[in-house]
């Protein structure tokens, strides 16, 4: 199984470990200009709308890495679709109950979440960009080269 | 009240229609990265890794359109 890993999976990790750092660093300065513009409600705005962002656009990623555990299988295609889509339809829908939950709590504040969602997501974009840019990935390395047939003697007759 | 008038009323929050069609450009745009991806894997299966990692960013773009169009319940309508 380990030799059929699509060679994606580094880069991949990059981009979840990349983007985790990014997020922390939105969230410093976002929870630091929402406490300024809008006291604690900012903060904890800032805070949950840079999370949500980064966590729902990391999504992709992990469920890409999900679905290469299924590398070299006969369903691999269809599971890898079906992984990838379903993570991204699950995500899109909890996120739609999410904003309509939390727009009715006391101590959101509208302009900061949305601003440091916005945020988030530009920044996870970037992050994306700039891991795929600087990897280097070997044209065709998830080829399956033939074994070496085994020797005459072994062969079933 | 005239005919006009009554089929021109909209009750209820009009806003959901926006987050409706903030999702269908995207869908689309998912759906073509995807197929296309696909169509990839089916002629030139050694390349499933670059395939993916193109087909991840295609759709962190798209995805990012319907993020924020979702987003805008927070500061627009209900």
């Amino acid at each position: 199984m380990s030799t059929n890993t699509p060679t994606s999976n580094p880069v991949m990790k990059r981009a979840l470990v990349w983007g985790g750092l990014l997020a922390l660093v939105i969230m410093v300065v976002g929870a630091i200009v929402g406490g300024i513009v809008a006291g604690w409600p900012g903060v904890a705005s800032a805070l949950v709308g840079t999370a949500l962002a980064v966590v729902f656009m990391g999504i992709t990623a992990a469920s890409i890495l999900l679905a290469n555990r299924f590398a070299g299988g006969d369903l691999f295609v269809p599971a890898f679709f079906g992984i990838v889509m379903g993570g991204w339809l699950l995500k899109l829908i909890v996120f739609v109950v999410l904003v309509f939950v939390l727009k009715a709590q006391p101590w959101v504040q509208p302009v900061v979440l949305f601003l440091s969602v916005v945020a988030g997501v530009i920044g996870s974009l970037v992050v994306d960009v700039v891991v795929v840019m600087r990897s280097r990935m070997p044209y065709a390395s998830d080829v399956q080269l033939p074994v070496p047939p085994k020797e005459a003697d072994d062969a079933p007759r | 009240m005239d005919a006009t008038t009554v089929l021109a009323d909209i009750s209820g929050s009009i806003a959901t229609v926006g987050y409706g069609l903030a999702a269908i450009g995207p869908a689309i745009g998912v759906g073509i990265v995807v197929g296309k991806t696909i169509e990839g894997v089916a002629r030139q299966p050694e390349l499933a890794g670059r395939l993916q990692v193109l087909m991840y960013i295609g759709i962190a773009f798209t995805e990012a359109l319907a993020f924020i169009g979702i987003a805008t319940a927070f500061i627009f309508g209900y």
